[in-house]
């Protein structure tokens, strides 16, 4: 084999995750070397940067010969979570300094009928609101000129708020941005140099001021760090001589330049998540499996996301600190950011959750051992017990090890021994059953939120198995929903930065736009409304474009428009032909428009409807359409006492490397490979295929035990 | 664990149904009102007239409304097709007022209907004194609007014409009436079609045995929850602006079970400010759930329990002709005096009380535009935290329901200027009232304003010696600057254009002397 990488399609993708940081190189002809290292919290890109010299140095690949880099990041979710990003000061039009206090919010659920309801926070303090003197009419007419004498004030202000960050929303700026980009100028002119002033303009040039201002202040809030985070992490690559462009991956899917996820940081909440639906989605493409669940599972959470028909559910409203949901989707119910991202449920428990005992009772996590100190069998100073710790008591995982540390199982039973065996006066197996299915009811409610929640059956999935701790989880979590068929991908414990590899670049530009369909399609109307989405397509493609820094011959740009009747509120998005924006072409869109409607409420009408916004989405689609491989190689068989059903058994454990394509794998038993173990517990089997792909299916009626 | 999932995935598929149905409603609806923030209601209820799930975020005297009007719907049509559709509005036959459209659609199980999906918004306009249907002079019924018994207005070949072609006549925005009306109907059967398709996949009988325990699972959970109030009578009372008093006498049994009784409220008035009996019962249910848990499903295991008399011809049951327009400062009264009743008998008592909805409706004096929506009072405090400002108290809505300036100006010619929290509304006390609201809509042609607010003229009181919340109202603004109290229950006032509505609501009363 070739010893170094000359493809220019030569890349690294990586997924930084609470607890490991998982890199993966691929040279273009489904070759893979895969790397998982601790992610350091401090500074994330150190850990990074020790799994990128390790793949690189495995594959004897040169710096200079990646051509792309891909990274998923949790950082701005976890700014938002955790409230840690930069002190922003809000600025909007005078009247209306109440709008984040007041909020949007619906009271459901459990808030309804609770008499001590308590509202939340704003997201930007009274004291940190401003409201200038300025106003433009909805249809985009200057009613009053901003005061540039109370802008300037209002700057000075700012100013000795010491804020890292403002963030501009101005009543109709999504039709006229003159006022927002005035007034952003003055502030930029008066503040200190560097403090970025964000307007809602240009972050989300839609109708209704409330998303777009909280929209925009999180973009303002999560942006200098992920900026100084990219920054940081595109300086130490091109220190070991990595050039390549950095790409990071954004919550519907695509990547983004690094230069573009540092300005629209709120674009990248889901980034990691996200992988893992899309990695889903490809893996069982392949094996035609279109209705998926992707259950993913690290160190510090768990994400379960949904594929219908081949296709990943998208939303376009997330919802910061949301009720009802673990991911937080519930609308109405926390601060709204309106981005597009893939829909998924997260529970804040993996493979480092720590278990404890609470008055009697067993709990595990939400606390996490992360990386440091890890689980207590790791010997890096954790002393707490870890699923992962169980996950080892009772035989799921080897003591060998991976991510290339050997794990000490007399540690984990210590640490159970103490910690959760001896309060709950149970010995150190029993507590570490317990431990595991508790974690396994947690990932369960990923799963049920995204599913059962909704009144759809998880009987007829597919579960994906993706991350560290998914393959020792993923069966028995598929056994609680009566799921028959779990798809362990080959690579599957980095399974998110696999997904990273064959991203597209992609990036999508909206404005609002709103004119009579009328006046589009007919021959004697005006074509002054033709003309003008015509322009504003033309614009927001070139912002596309100049976002994606590509040459626009390698560009795919699919053009798209709301359209409503004239009258209501909800729009569907249907697509508009490419080419010139002709009446003919207004007029198919409407057909289609009609056509929805008909389709989703019954209602065949056909009254007036209106265009209400003009949306592209350019993608510059990724160089490789090859799944990744697993090299079938020297394999290692043996045996080892593991823990199902109340008892040890003696069960084979084979090494992922060594089974053949079409080998059949019959549970009970243990399949290992360097990132992750898979449990295959009795009455499941399944075979590899060409790639190493392993497809598990219960096998009904056919206990493996003579008891069962 | 199999048939746990598959019931728990049979309860949440149900709900779905009524929630998909909320949401085309609101999607396909033409009211801005209804468009741009208000959730429409929708129900599932059984052929025994039993609610099985509603729409998650309706309030919940719209979704009592459904519950109630559907024994009348079935008595009115004793044989009924697949494919029907009935509509009513009728307060004495559990609706709500002539703008409050019910639409009911029967779902058949070998030939009988065995479920009902029902849908419900504000609609419009429906005739009556003011446009929108808020006049706060109707003497009667009939001066609210056009009166609606059970009629059918779809059959399995459509809409009834020549029902739909009274209605439109009778509406100063027909397209728009007529635009709602199929958008309810369309909720109504998305629902149905979600329904036939749960019927198909768990049976009938599957499914008739799936929500037989699914109520039976609330109604023990509820028992459990009420049996923590103290056996006994506990008694409250709250008047309204106009002096008139709702009294309840709360009797526990200490085992779950209990009744609200009404008696003693003062006789229904020839305004609207009385309440029909499906909004009482709304208010009452309201008002015990906040006592349970909080995470119980909204079906008929919550009503079981709780036997509520309400005396005809009082403030909390009108009859004919007396109308029921007005009723959320007298549902509110009834929350209220429930609170207090079941807090005083608690060990740790009291209750400030809060500013409630205040609505107000613009329409066009020239041309036929409506623009019908409301603000949010301040919550009152409680023995341990400051009340919540302006959010949707004694109903459990949000602010999600009020439609955003940007949208209104979008639609509507008037200039909204200013949407504040009224600093220091909140009632004085060891914890602070709630805040209220002021809102200021400028006219940019002349208009017309309808106003219906509570707790304006007698503000929230305070509890333990806590201070009342500032009194809201409601105000013209002359093109001059100065301000002119309108009416708490203004109907048909001009505004010029260049002149503005001002809308302040209460704050909530505070709790404990003020340190």
């Amino acid at each position: 084999m070739d010893p170094t990488c000359t493809d220019p399609a030569c890349t690294v993708a990586t997924d930084v995750g609470g607890t490991f940081t998982d890199v993966v190189l691929t040279d273009g002809t489904g070759r893979v070397t895969v790397a998982k290292t601790l992610t350091t919290p401090g500074d994330p890109t150190e850990g990074l940067l020790r799994g990128v010299r390790e793949v690189l140095a495995e594959a004897r690949v040169a710096p200079g010969d990646v051509g792309r880099f891909t990274h998923a990041t949790t950082l701005a979710t976890n700014v938002i979570l955790e409230r840690t990003g930069v002190p922003v000061a809000f600025v909007t039009t005078e009247g209306f300094t109440s709008m984040l206090e007041l909020g949007r919010r619906a009271r459901v659920e459990e808030e309804r009928y609770d008499l001590a309801y308590a509202q939340p926070e704003p997201p930007v303090p009274p004291s940190h609101t401003f409201g200038v003197p300025e106003r433009i009419s909805a249809t985009g007419e200057v009613l009053r000129p901003l005061d540039e004498e109370a802008a300037a004030r209002t700057a000075d202000a700012i100013a000795a708020l010491g804020v890292a960050a403002v963030a501009i929303c101005l009543l109709h700026s999504y039709v006229n941005p003159v006022h927002e980009e005035r007034l952003a100028a003055l502030l930029r002119a008066r503040l200190p140099g560097g403090v970025p002033v964000v307007t809602s303009s240009a972050v989300w040039p839609e109708m209704g001021e409330y998303e777009r201002a909280t929209t925009t202040l999180m973009s303002a809030y999560v942006g200098p760090v992920m900026a100084s985070y990219l920054e940081r992490l595109g300086g130490r690559l091109r220190g070991i001589g990595i050039t390549a462009p950095v790409h990071v991956m954004e919550s519907a899917g695509g990547v983004l330049p690094a230069a573009l996820a540092a300005a629209r940081a709120v674009y990248t909440i889901e980034s990691g998540p996200a992988a893992g639906v899309i990695a889903a989605a490809r893996q069982g493409a392949r094996r035609g499996l279109a209705d998926l669940i992707s259950f993913d599972m690290g160190g510090t959470t768990a994400k379960a996301g949904l594929v219908r028909g081949g296709r990943p559910g998208v939303t376009h409203e997330f919802q910061v600190g949301g009720k009802g949901s673990f991911g937080g989707r519930r609308p109405g119910t926390g601060v709204p950011i309106k981005v597009p991202a893939i829909d998924l449920a997260e529970v804040g428990s993996g493979g480092g959750s720590i278990a404890w005992v609470d008055a009697g009772t067993l709990r595990v996590g939400p606390r996490s051992a992360g990386a440091d100190p890890g689980p207590a069998c790791y010997g890096r100073g954790g002393a707490l017990p870890t699923v992962t710790d169980a996950d080892l008591v009772l035989g799921y995982l080897d003591p060998g090890g991976f991510g290339g540390f050997r794990l000490s199982p007399e540690r984990a039973r210590e640490a159970i021994r103490a910690h959760v065996a001896e309060p709950l006066g149970v010995d150190v197996v029993r507590a570490a059953a317990a431990v595991h299915d508790i974690a396994n009811a947690q990932m369960g409610a990923a799963v049920h939120v995204v599913t059962v929640r909704r009144g759809i059956d998880p009987r007829g999935f597919t579960l994906v198995a993706l991350g560290g701790a998914a393959p020792t989880h993923a069966v028995r979590l598929a056994e609680r929903f009566g799921i028959g068929r779990v798809l362990v991908p080959p690579h599957a414990g980095v399974g998110s930065a696999v997904g990273l590899l064959y991203a597209d670049l992609a990036i999508e530009r909206a404005r609002t736009f709103l004119a009579p369909v009328s006046s589009l399609v007919s021959c004697s109307a005006s074509r002054d409304n033709l003309g003008a989405l015509a322009e504003a397509f033309a614009g927001l493609e070139r912002a596309a474009l100049a976002d994606l820094a590509a040459d626009p011959a390698d560009v795919e740009v699919t053009r798209s428009v709301g359209m409503r009747f004239v009258g209501q509120s909800h729009a569907f998005t249907v697509d508009l032909p490419a080419g010139p924006v002709t009446p003919g072409t207004v007029q198919h869109a409407a057909e289609e428009f009609y056509k929805r409607y008909h389709e989703s409420y019954g209602i065949d009408l056909r009254d007036p409807a209106e265009v209400t916004t003009a949306r592209v989405r350019a993608v510059l689609p990724s160089g490789s359409r090859d799944l990744p491989r697993a090299e079938p190689g020297p394999g290692t068989a043996g045996a080892r006492r593991v823990w199902l059903d109340g008892a040890f058994h003696e069960v084979p454990v084979r090494s992922r490397a060594g089974l053949a394509p079409g080998e059949t794998v019959t549970g009970p038993c243990v399949v290992t490979e360097p990132q992750c173990s898979l449990l295959v517990p009795p009455g499941w089997r399944g075979a590899p295929d060409d790639t190493g792909a392993l497809l598990l299916e219960a096998a009904r009626g056919e206990g493996p035990w003579p008891t069962r | 664990m199999a048939d746990a999932l598959t019931a728990e995935i049979l309860r949440n598929a149900l709900c779905v149904a009524a929630e998909e149905a909320s949401i085309v409603v609101v999607r396909s609806a033409y009211s801005t009102f209804i468009v741009e923030g208000a959730d429409a209601a929708a129900a599932i209820l059984d052929a025994r007239g039993r609610l099985v799930a509603h729409s998650l975020s309706t309030a919940l005297i719209q979704c009592a409304s459904l519950r109630s009007a559907l024994p009348f719907v079935r008595r009115a049509y004793p044989e009924m097709r697949p494919g029907d559709v009935f509509v009513l509005n009728d307060v004495y036959q559990g609706g709500i007022h002539a703008n409050d459209l019910l639409v009911f659609r029967p779902v058949f199980v070998g030939g009988e209907p065995a479920y009902f999906t029902g849908t419900l918004i504000h609609v419009a306009d429906l005739s009556g004194l003011s446009a929108g249907g808020m006049a706060s002079d109707a003497t009667d019924v009939y001066l609210e609007g056009l009166q609606l018994p059970p009629v059918r207005i779809a059959t399995a070949d459509g809409p009834v014409d020549d029902l739909v072609r009274v209605l439109a006549a009778n509406s100063r925005t027909p397209d728009k009436l007529v635009g709602d009306l199929r958008a309810l109907i369309a909720g109504a059967n998305v629902a149905a079609r979600r329904l036939e398709e749960i019927i198909a996949g768990s049976t009938p009988s599957g499914l008739a045995a799936g929500i037989e325990d699914y109520l039976a699972d609330t109604e023990r959970r509820m028992r459990e929850g009420l049996a923590a109030v103290p056996a006994g009578t506990h008694r409250g009372e709250y008047a309204l602006d106009d002096g008139h008093t709702v009294r309840v006498a709360v009797v526990s049994d200490g085992a779950g079970t209990l009744t609200v009784d009404f008696d003693g409220t003062d006789e229904q008035v020839p305004l609207p400010v009385n309440a029909g009996f499906s909004q009482t019962h709304g208010g009452v249910m309201y008002a015990v759930r906040c006592f349970v848990d909080p995470t119980l499903p909204m079906n008929e295991g919550c009503f079981a329990p709780v036997e509520v008399r309400m005396p005809r011809g009082t403030l909390v049951h009108c009859t004919p002709p007396f109308p029921g327009g007005g009723r959320f400062g007298t549902v509110a009264a009834a929350e209220e005096a429930i609170l207090s009743a079941v807090t005083g008998a608690l060990e740790h008592g009291g209750v400030a009380a809060s500013g409630i909805l205040q609505a107000f409706s613009l329409s066009g004096a020239r041309r036929p535009w409506l623009h019908m929506s409301f603000d949010l009072g301040g919550s009152g405090a409680r023995e341990d935290h400051d009340g919540a400002d302006a959010t949707g108290a004694l109903f459990g809505g949000g602010r999600n329901i009020i439609p955003q300036a940007e949208p209104i100006e979008a639609r509507l010619p008037v200039r909204v200027e200013e949407v504040s929290l009224i600093p220091g509304s909140g009632g004085a006390g060891r914890h602070r009232g709630g805040r209220g609201t002021r809102t200021v809509i400028l006219m940019l042609e002349d208009a017309r304003v309808d106003t219906r607010g509570d707790r304006l003229l007698r503000p929230p009181p305070g509890a333990a010696g806590g201070g009342p919340g500032r009194a809201g109202g409601y105000y013209r603004r002359r093109a001059d600057g100065i301000l002119e109290p309108l009416g708490t229950k203004a109907t048909r006032q001009p505004l010029a254009a260049g002149e503005a509505l001002v809308v302040e609501t209460s704050g909530g009363g505070g709790y404990g002397r003020p340190q």
